[in-house]
């Protein structure tokens, strides 16, 4: 963009507003960590305060003391990166290939894997147990993954769909041209461009199965619970340990905050049709 | 012949081997294993049968021993179960009647036993039992200035509520604004307009033979009975105002955060409160008990026990009936937790006269009050209480609805549901 | 098969393969569970009803609230979401620098389990201990903060839940546009500006257009999720008060699991599962208009 005089007062309007959105999501956030930082008794006052009136590290303290919750966390690592990594694996070919080549198969493909994003997913958890029951994988890491990557691969399948359509043909065609593979042009052309898009996709597709419940929930017992499960439990029927919860919360927080940071270096600008002709 | 010995050699070494590394797989809740525990532990030094706890959140419980059971067969030998869910799971456990000696069941409140028996089996083993009992402020109510004000408003001296109209009296005497910006900012008590429970006590205090169903089946929830604990529910709320305004959003927890941040006089809460008062709160050292209320029928409430159970598909019935067994003879055992619970009247006496335990008594009076009763055991509890019950104490708590009219009209949607 | 044939197929086949197995049994018991009278904990026994099931859920009055609400909430929610969203991912990429920070700290709200966010947004909401409305009523836009009872009154509630919802993905919706947007050619872009066009032609004529699919794919996605939750409103208020915010999916769990009635909720499923696909396919056609091959 140009920078007319003129436009240093819009600049200006502009940093001002998107301050302003960003501050106004941060707050609710910034308010779960002032609760994790109020002392345990504190944490539900009437009236209530949105700072901590004496600042305590209780509650972090009682979540890093229990012996569940590490355990927890590295499962839900592992389950996310790999269910990234799958979703990421079957979701960006056959994207390339529904849009770029479109057919009749295609199309009814994207709309077949759809299907399971638009069944409430309670619909589905018990026919899913008894599936990874018959074969084994019941409270295993691969099971929770396969189960994972069938919410969150059709979601990489339609982002990606949606990224690779604005890919023109051209840039295949020149690849072709030259001498490549219709692989090699995937591989070595297209997908370098689209390094934003899979970034984003990527991001999405941990996020998903990073807070997922309800399969961990019926999928997993003590050897693969993940944290969601742990951060559950700390509403039990006897009552809210709210302090103790926003402290995990806040804890199961960090490692996504890098991974998006991670990411979101690679979301940048790129596609120009400079590089067809190049 | 060698094969033959080799086959009985090898045969008895599976034996031992299996034998020694037998193990049971729990499944609880939270407060569950914390209950459980020093339990599990003294019953694998005595027995060496291991326990293996799987710690769900409570609606996890109820959701995978429903998929484990709609599976064909299950990875745990133990589940620990609420009430509310006997009448359920009573087909696919086994019956434990051989557990209940005579000695165990003279141990027991007979709420307890008769909640454990479904369909003429006896589906469960109590593991810890809960009910209401009436929490307040000992120093508001031990003042000598709020005890002259309260006996010349009232007629009748300050002392910790036995009788309904007692607790419209107090709640009313205590609402009041403290800063003096014109506000009320201290309850007498709360009224929960999220669960049914607390007006299921108060069915049973009015002398109802059963609570929505009597033993029959038929539905009741229309009768006198219901109609003036309805009414007296409501009371506060609506009559009164004695109670912070939102019923519709206070639930277990907001009461309990009402009572603790110092908000409200007089609470009516689950027993185990009293011992999880946590320790800087502004009322800790500050709270006293008593018995739940008495209405016509005397003192009565709804117990919330939970129970032990064997699924029918498990692979360890034997050593699950061993540690149920074991539980219920050391179910004193359990009371060190922070949790506080048992089940029998010896474990909760045990610890009666101990200070820090001045709950037990009153929970023990109210859990052996001929009026208390168990919800009924009906299959279909759950959409009962979610389709007619709840909607219709939330009608009544609107106040603009007629009470009389609402019961009606819950009473044809559960006939409709049983139908 | 020409060698464009097997390429396309053979990059179709590991997805096809993955979601063949997991969404072919558990999708197909669905449909299948829904012609029968069967109980959630006792499979084997049922009994077979053809579209009765069908029937009873049309003509269930409280299916039919809960759809409604259903539709009010989803609306609601993706009206507010796309808007805060599009117009975040708009002035990130008018700022300078990239807004790495920004969209990092935009996209907190996603970090954070829908657990705790519906208990938080609970926590903001309900009275004696929310926050907000002692803001509100500190800014002087409310008397008092007992004026508005965001969560038990029952003409506003399916609006209050909704909050927690658009806080939690507004960010999706921002970093996708985001993305979408940084994908637009700046060829282009240059291209229009020498022909003349100011920035609101620039955007209107080159960047919308091109930004098609990545606005279909967020009002697919959005809108399904949102027709979807159920976490989210269940912790801030079980489907209360007298089910003014219950809805659809809550109204199958209810039915499945909390009454174990499985074929009328697999009914209510499969019922879900074609009306989202219609729509999904409206907005294929209608926004993403796909370029042919």
């Amino acid at each position: 963009m140009h920078r007319a005089p003129r436009l240093d007062i819009s600049a200006v309007l502009i940093n001002t507003a998107a301050l302003v959105l960003v501050l106004s999501y941060a707050v609710p956030y910034i308010y779960l960590l002032m609760t994790a930082l109020k002392p345990a008794a504190d944490v539900q006052q009437i009236p209530p305060s949105f700072f901590p009136a004496v600042l305590s590290l209780e509650n972090f303290r009682e979540v890093l003391q229990s012996s569940t919750l590490p355990r927890a966390f590295v499962s839900s690592l592992t389950v996310a990166v790999l269910t990234t990594a799958l979703s990421l694996l079957v979701a960006v070919p056959a994207a390339y290939v529904a849009t770029q080549y479109r057919r009749r198969i295609t199309t009814l493909f994207l709309l077949f894997a759809l299907v399971t994003r638009m069944v409430p997913s309670v619909s589905l958890g018990v026919p899913l147990f008894q599936l990874l029951k018959s074969i084994g994988l019941l409270d295993t890491i691969p099971g929770l993954v396969l189960a994972h990557t069938s919410a969150a691969a059709p979601l990489a399948l339609l982002l990606m769909s949606a990224f690779f359509e604005g890919v023109p043909k051209e840039l295949e065609e020149a690849a072709r041209m030259d001498g490549c593979t219709r692989l090699q042009a995937f591989r070595k052309i297209i997908l370098p461009v689209m390094t934003g898009g899979i970034a984003v996709t990527a991001l999405f597709t941990f996020i998903t199965s990073w807070n997922e419940f309800l399969y961990a929930l019926l999928l997993t017992s003590e050897a693969t619970k993940t944290a969601p499960i742990v951060i559950a439990e700390y509403n039990s029927v006897y009552g809210l340990a709210w302090g103790a919860m926003t402290a995990a919360a806040v804890l199961y927080s960090l490692p996504v905050i890098i991974v998006t940071l991670a990411l979101q270096k690679q979301i940048v600008g790129g596609l120009t049709f400079g590089a067809v002709k190049g | 012949m060698k094969k033959l010995l080799g086959a009985s050699a090898l045969a008895l070494i599976c034996i031992a081997a299996s034998a020694k590394a037998e193990t049971i797989n729990v499944l609880v809740e939270g407060g569950g294993e914390m209950l459980q525990k020093a339990v599990a532990q003294k019953f694998t030094a005595e027995t060496g049968i291991e326990v293996k706890f799987t710690v769900v959140p409570y609606q996890g419980v109820f959701d995978k021993f429903s998929a484990e059971i709609a599976s064909g067969s299950s990875a745990f030998d133990v589940v620990t179960i609420d009430v509310v869910w006997n009448a359920k799971f009573a087909n696919h456990v086994e019956d434990l009647s051989t557990l209940f000696t005579d000695a165990v069941r003279k141990d027991l409140p007979p709420v307890l036993l008769a909640d454990a028996k479904v369909g003429g089996k006896m589906i469960g083993m109590p593991t810890w039992a809960n009910a209401e009992i009436v929490f307040y402020r000992k120093d508001l109510f031990d003042k000598p200035g709020e005890k002259e004000a309260f006996q010349a408003k009232y007629g009748y001296p300050l002392a910790p509520p036995k009788t309904w109209q007692q607790w419209r009296d107090m709640a009313k005497f205590f609402t009041r604004d403290t800063d003096g910006d014109g506000k009320v900012d201290f309850w007498g008590t709360d009224t929960i307009g999220t669960f049914s429970e607390e007006w299921m006590a108060h069915v049973l205090q009015a002398g109802s033979p059963g609570v929505i169903l009597d033993h029959d089946g038929k539905v009741i929830i229309d009768n006198e009975a219901h109609k003036k604990a309805l009414e007296f529910y409501i009371a506060p709320h609506c009559a009164d105002h004695s109670v912070p305004e939102n019923v519709n959003e206070i639930g277990w927890g907001e009461a309990q955060n009402l009572f603790y941040q110092g908000k409200t006089a007089m609470m009516k809460f689950w027993a185990h409160a009293y011992k999880m008062t946590p320790a800087d709160s502004k009322v800790s050292g500050k709270v006293g008990v008593a018995p739940m209320l008495a209405g016509d029928a005397g003192i009565a409430a709804v117990p919330g026990p939970w129970y032990n159970v064997v699924p029918s598909t498990s692979q360890h019935k034997d050593a699950a009936k061993k540690f149920i067994a074991f539980a219920i003879a050391n179910n004193a055992l359990g009371i060190e937790a922070p949790l506080g619970l048992a089940a029998t009247n010896s474990a909760y006496s045990s610890y009666a006269s101990k200070p820090g335990y001045e709950h037990f008594t009153p929970l023990l009076e109210t859990l052996g009050a001929p009026a208390t009763q168990g919800r009924p055991m009906n299959e279909k509890y759950q959409e009962i209480v979610d389709e007619a019950v709840l909607p219709a104490v939330q009608e009544a708590l609107t106040c603009k609805a007629d009470v009389g009219e609402v019961l009606k009209e819950a009473k044809e949607t559960i006939e409709g549901i049983l139908n | 098969m020409s060698g464009e044939d097997r390429f396309v197929l053979c990059m179709l086949a590991p997805a096809a393969l993955i979601l063949g197995l997991l969404v072919a049994y558990p999708v197909g018991l669905l449909i299948f569970d829904s012609f029968f009278k069967v109980d959630t904990i006792t499979p084997q026994i049922r009994e077979w009803v053809g579209l009765q099931n069908y029937v009873d859920a049309l003509t269930s009055k409280r299916v039919a609230e809960s759809a409604l609400r259903t539709v009010q909430y989803s609306i609601f929610a993706l009206f507010f979401e796309f808007a805060f969203g599009f117009c975040a991912a708009l002035l990130f990429s008018a700022l300078a620098g990239g807004a790495r920070w920004h969209r990092t700290i935009f996209a907190l709200p996603l970090m954070v389990p829908p657990i705790v966010a519906g208990l938080l947004w609970r926590f903001l909401l309900v009275g004696n201990i929310g926050i907000l409305n002692y803001g509100l009523a500190r800014l002087g836009l409310i008397s008092d903060p007992n004026a508005i009872a965001w969560l038990s009154n029952e003409d506003i509630v399916i609006y209050s839940v909704s909050f927690a919802d658009i806080w939690l993905t507004t960010s999706f919706v921002a970093l996708v546009s985001y993305a979408g947007l940084m994908n637009v050619p700046k060829d282009l872009l240059e291209a229009a500006r020498i022909d003349g066009a100011n920035a609101f032609k620039r955007f209107w004529h080159v960047t919308l257009p091109l930004m098609r699919p990545v606005i279909a794919v967020i009002v697919i996605v959005r809108g399904v999720d949102a027709a979807k939750t159920f976490d989210l409103i269940w912790i801030q208020t079980q489907g209360g008060p007298r089910h003014a915010s219950e809805v659809f999916s809550m109204n199958i769990y209810q039915r499945m699991v909390r009454f174990g009635d499985l074929g009328e909720a697999s009914a209510s499923g499969t019922l879900f599962l074609i009306v989202m696909m219609l729509l999904a396919a409206a907005a294929y056609w209608k926004i993403w208009r796909p370029a042919h091959a």
